[in-house]
This record gives C-alpha cells, sequence and structure tokens, in this order.
C-alpha cells in the first residue's frame, strides 16, 4: 500500500507543474500585467511603466519570472494583493476566505453523498419502477439546471415569498438579528440554503451513476452465484454488489470535488457567500493578479489532494488496483 | 395497397427485397430504436423548438432586440401580462423578445464550443488509442493536465483581460466559444481512446491489417466509423455542457455585453430577485430547457446507436 501511495504522490508532480506552466502561460498570454494595472490612468508615463515592470521583475524573460514564481511558492510566498485588501499577502488573504469554502463545499458532497448512494440503490433494485422512474427524471433535470438558477429560483421561493431564509452572506450585519441571539445559529441559518441547493446539485449525478453502476454489477455471475447459495438479497445487495458500484463513484466524486471547486465562484456569487469563489470574482474584476495566481493555485492543489485521496479510495476498495 | 400492386409483379417484387435488405444498415436500425425512445423524441423535439426559435427570432419576437418598449411608458419591471408575455426588466426591455433573441447565442456557443472541443477530441483518442506507446503516454498526460486545470477560473480572467485591454467587440461570444471548446476536450479524448482500443483489438482490424491496408486506411476507414457513435453521443453532451459554461460566464458578469444571452439576463435579474421574479425565471427556464433537450437527445442516441445491444 505503501508503495502504491509513493506512486501515486510521484505522479501527482508533473500534472502539477504542467498545469501552472499553462495558467502562468495563460495569465501571460492575455496581455502585459503592468498596462493592465495602469489601464485605468492615462496620464502615466512610459518611464513609471518601465518602474513598474522592474519591480515586479516583469522586464525578465518568461521562463526567469516562472522560476521567480516557483521557488516564491515553495517559500508559501504569492505575494501581495493590489486590489482587494490592497497590501495583504495572497495567503493570508486565501486563509481568510478558504474556510467557508469548504465549510459550504464539503458539507454539500457528505450530505449529498449520504443521500445519493442509497436512493440510487433502492432506484436499481427496483428498475423501472414508479419510484426508479421519479428518481431517474428528477436527477436528469438536477443535472440540467444551471446551479445559479437553482440558487435563484430558491432565494426567490425561500427568501422573498416565504421569507424563511436570508437571502445571502454568511452572516447578518447587526447582532440584534441573530436567531435566539446565537452566533452559531446565525451561521447555521445562513448556511441552510446554499447547502441545500448545492447538495441537489451534486447529488443528481451521483444518483445516476449510483443507480446505473448497481444495475451493471447486478449483472455480473458473481451475483448470481451469491443468489444462488441463498444468500439473502439484502446480503447480495449491500455486501457483494455495493462494494463494486462504489468503484466509479469513487473515481467520480474525486474529479467532481475539484470541478466543486473550481464552480466556486458561481455558487458563491449567487448566495453571496464569502469565500474563495467570490474572492475570485472580486479579484478578477480588479485584475488582481497576484490574488487570481493565488487561488487558481489553491484551488489545483485541492483538486490534486482530492485526486489522491480518490486514489487511496480506490486502492482500499479494490485490491486489484493496489496489486497492479 | 402499394404492396399488393406490386406482388400482381413478382419481377418488382424481387428488386424490392433485395433493396429493403441491402437498407436495413446499422442506422436503420438505431433510428428505429430512437423512435421507440419517448425520452428521445422528446429531446430532439426540444431541440427543434429552440432552433426554430433562433431561426426566425426576428418574426417571433414582438420587438427588436435592443428596444426598450417598456422605457417612454414607464413599464420598467411590470410583471407578465398581454402586452409583455414575460413581464420587463430594468430598462424596459421585454423580457419575451430578449428570451427568444438569446436561444441563437446558446446556439452559437453551444454547436460552436462542441465543434471544436470533439474536433480535438477525436484527433487525440484516435491518435493516442491507434499508436499507443509513447505517443500515447505523452498525449494521455497532456489530457490529465487539462482535466485537472481549473478551467472557469482561466476564462473568467481571460475574458476579463481582453475586454480590458482589447477595443470593446473582441472579446464577444466568439473569444467564449473558442476557449470553451479549447479546454473541455480532455475527459473526451479519453473515453473516445478507450473506444479506440477496445475497436483496435477486434477481429476485423487484424484481417484488415492482414490484407495490407494503409494506418491511414485502418485509422479511417475501420476505426472512425465503429467509434463514431460514441462520439455523435459525445458531441450532443458537450454541447450542453458548453450551454452550461457560457450562461455561468455570463452570468458572471463576464460575458458578451454587446450580445443578447440568458445568463446575463440572470445576471441582471440576480440583482432584483425582490423586485422582479419573472426577470430571472424565464431565461433561466430556457437554458434549463436546452441543455434537457440535448442531454435526454445525448441519452437516446447512446441506447439507439449502442452496436452492442440488440433487440
Amino acid at each position: 500500500m505503501l508503495r502504491y501511495l509513493i506512486r501515486r504522490i510521484l505522479y501527482l508532480i508533473p500534472l502539477f507543474f504542467g498545469v501552472l506552466i499553462i495558467v502562468f502561460v495563460a495569465s501571460r498570454i492575455a496581455g502585459d500585467p503592468v498596462r493592465l494595472m495602469t489601464v485605468q490612468n492615462p496620464r502615466i508615463t512610459a518611464e513609471a511603466r518601465a518602474n513598474l515592470s522592474a519591480y515586479y521583475g516583469l522586464d525578465k524573460p518568461l521562463y526567469y519570472q516562472f522560476i521567480i514564481f516557483l521557488a516564491e511558492l515553495f517559500q508559501g510566498n504569492l505575494g501581495n494583493a493590489y486590489g482587494i485588501r490592497a497590501g495583504t499577502p495572497v495567503a493570508t488573504l486565501i486563509g481568510d476566505y478558504a474556510w467557508l469554502t469548504f465549510e459550504l463545499q464539503l458539507a454539500a458532497l457528505f450530505l449529498s453523498l449520504l443521500i445519493a448512494i442509497p436512493i440510487g440503490v433502492i432506484s436499481a433494485k427496483k428498475q423501472y419502477s414508479k419510484l426508479d422512474i421519479s428518481v431517474t427524471t428528477t436527477s436528469l433535470l438536477g443535472t440540467c439546471i444551471p446551479i445559479f438558477y437553482m440558487g435563484i429560483i430558491a432565494i426567490i421561493l425561500f427568501s422573498y415569498f416565504l421569507g424563511w431564509f436570508p437571502y445571502g452572506g454568511a452572516h447578518s450585519i447587526l447582532p440584534a438579528t441573530y436567531p435566539f441571539g446565537s452566533y452559531e445559529l446565525d451561521g447555521l441559518w445562513h448556511m441552510a440554503l446554499p447547502t441545500a441547493i448545492l447538495t441537489f446539485a451534486t447529488l443528481a449525478p451521483i444518483v445516476l451513476l449510483v443507480r446505473s453502476s448497481m444495475l451493471e454489477v447486478l449483472r455480473q455471475d458473481y451475483i448470481l452465484a451469491a443468489r444462488a447459495s441463498g444468500l439473502s438479497e439484502r446480503s447480495v445487495i449491500y455486501k457483494h454488489a455495493l462494494r463494486n458500484t462504489l468503484i466509479p463513484v469513487v473515481t467520480y466524486v474525486g474529479l467532481y470535488f475539484g470541478a466543486m471547486l473550481a464552480g466556486a465562484p458561481v455558487t458563491e456569487t449567487v448566495f453571496n457567500w464569502p469565500g474563495v469563489g467570490r474572492l475570485f470574482v472580486q479579484a478578477t474584476t480588479k485584475l488582481d493578479f497576484p490574488v487570481i495566481m493565488g487561488i487558481t493555485v489553491f484551488i489545483t492543489i485541492m483538486t490534486l489532494i482530492a485526486n489522491l485521496i480518490t486514489d487511496i479510495t480506490y486502492g482500499y476498495i479494490d485490491p486489484r488496483i493496489r496489486l497492479e | 395497397m402499394m404492396k399488393r400492386k406490386k406482388s400482381a409483379r413478382p419481377k418488382l417484387q424481387v428488386q424490392n427485397e433485395k433493396k429493403r435488405s441491402r437498407g436495413v444498415s446499422q442506422w436503420n436500425i438505431a433510428w428505429r430504436r430512437f423512435k421507440k425512445n419517448k425520452a428521445a423524441l422528446a429531446g430532439a423535439l426540444i431541440v427543434g423548438f429552440i432552433i426554430f426559435l433562433a431561426a426566425f427570432d426576428s418574426l417571433i419576437a414582438p420587438y427588436r432586440p435592443n428596444d426598450t418598449p417598456g422605457f417612454y411608458a414607464g413599464e420598467t419591471r411590470v410583471s407578465p401580462s398581454l402586452k409583455y408575455l414575460f413581464g420587463t426588466d430594468y430598462v424596459g426591455h421585454d423580457v419575451f423578445s430578449q428570451v427568444v433573441y438569446g436561444a441563437r447565442s446558446a446556439l452559437f456557443v453551444g454547436f460552436g464550443s462542441a465543434g471544436i472541443a470533439m474536433s480535438i477530441a477525436v484527433v487525440v483518442g484516435l491518435i493516442s488509442g491507434y499508436y499507443g506507446g509513447f505517443v500515447d503516454n505523452l498525449l494521455m498526460r497532456i489530457t490529465e493536465i487539462f482535466l485537472v486545470i481549473p478551467f472557469l477560473l482561466i476564462l473568467l480572467v481571460f475574458l476579463r483581460v481582453i475586454t480590458a485591454v482589447a477595443p470593446s467587440g473582441v472579446g464577444g461570444l466568439s473569444t467564449i466559444m473558442l476557449m470553451i471548446g479549447l479546454f473541455s476536450w480532455a475527459s473526451n479524448a479519453r473515453i473516445i481512446r478507450g473506444e479506440v482500443l477496445r475497436v483496435k483489438e477486434s477481429e476485423f482490424i487484424e484481417a484488415s491489417k492482414t490484407l495490407g491496408a494503409s494506418k491511414r486506411r485502418i485509422i479511417f476507414r475501420h476505426i472512425f466509423p465503429n467509434v463514431l457513435h460514441i462520439i455523435i453521443v459525445l458531441t450532443t453532451l458537450m454541447i450542453a455542457t458548453a450551454i452550461l459554461v457560457e450562461a455561468a460566464v455570463s452570468f458572471l458578469g463576464f460575458g458578451d455585453a454587446a450580445a443578447i444571452t440568458w445568463g446575463q439576463q440572470l445576471q441582471k435579474a440576480n440583482e432584483a430577485v425582490k423586485e422582479a421574479w419573472w426577470e430571472g425565471v424565464f431565461p433561466g427556464l430556457f437554458i434549463t430547457l436546452l441543455v434537457l433537450g440535448f442531454s435526454l437527445l445525448g441519452n437516446g442516441l447512446r441506447d439507439a446507436l449502442d452496436p452492442r445491444l440488440r433487440e
């Protein structure tokens, strides 16, 4: 298992560098950062521009800049923001916002797995029943509705018409409006609607996947053998079939978590949730490159970690992969 | 009636039969299966409906694209009525007309991005799957990089920078389409490669090699037609994804300000959920409808075109 783990980690390193290079090049191809910084200032002189270039090291060749970027990155230095809370180290800035993003995304992922797996299994068990048809229809619809639209509808319904939940944000501005005067309850109250929507959006594709994977597994010979040897249906499904059903699900969840994080700008904008996603949108609007690069690198690392966890779980569920 | 007439002339009937037996191709079987699938037909109907809207948008929409009929009449943000089917927005645009004009943008980005992404995916998948070895290794590592990249983030930065530097008009829908296409081929390339690997092992490929067919002939004449069904399905689903991504980008305010898109309408609506629910509900409904249409169509095609499934 250890050898397997080390091999997986070694495998992720070139992947990480590859992503870094593409992100770095893409951010440079787009335009000269100094020109972008000063685009709103018509009176800037060429000399001032050159000074800025020299100050940020932008007059050096591109590969040299990349090496400096890497060297600083490994010392945990992502530079200082110049648009949002100007002067704050980007690492600090991300640290302040990351927790709220994780809170939302992990809660939604956990809840959706908790709900999706049993639903998918039951749906597969009773294939073509009314329950199965309504489950698959709802799930398919869930994969087609853009998450921001779902969010807007939820806000219109539950915040505007019913008044049950706040319109957005992570906390009330005035302590007087906390439910029962508790800060924690206020946080949960604000979190409820975004978590519910994100859960539903995450849930839908997982249900479909669990269902189709279960159907596939139930057709295998060893399930027939298990049934023939007189095992109860419960034992066949939850002990023999479920474990194999989960293999594609684990792969998917690992990849999906990265997509969820990268999609954070959308989710967080709808609910005005102060996480890294909304921070990214603000930084992009203000062309704050250190923050932009910082968040991109941060999300890439998180995605790679999610992939690694996937690989480990994978090796645990399916011993064949570990031995390979 | 026709049949009985023909049976009176035996010679013709023989010809007819010959023709029919040749006519039952894989495509005919697929079409027969597709016709039976109600969900797939519904998908095709939805897509057809939206294409119809886009093709005749100026005839269907009661107002011209940038008309603000409600502005001078003081009818900004009025709720749906017979005059304004879906109500009006903050400057008095007729929401229904805007929704109709949005269809063309959505389809343009959907088809364009899917075309670009699938062209790359097919080339990478075919080469990687057929040649194997070093080429395969290299291409698959590049594919993995593109799978991990937080693509939405890069897209947002790119569009923001382009609108900041270049004169207006450059960061338009075509740029969005191109960027979505260039960054979303990876997962499709992987699936096509897997399929090529499966077909490559078939006996008829072996036979064709033995007969001395060139590599090019094997790839284009034997492998490509056998993975075509997967490509068609993936393209349909890719269109759906591209439409969703474009909507998300527009919703965040990085879209093409000169074009009318459903995502942008939702962005404006998000600022006004308290005043005018109709501003957002209808454009969003159409995004969902179109994406649902392509998804149903894709799933239906998957069931219909899979050569391994036989009645």
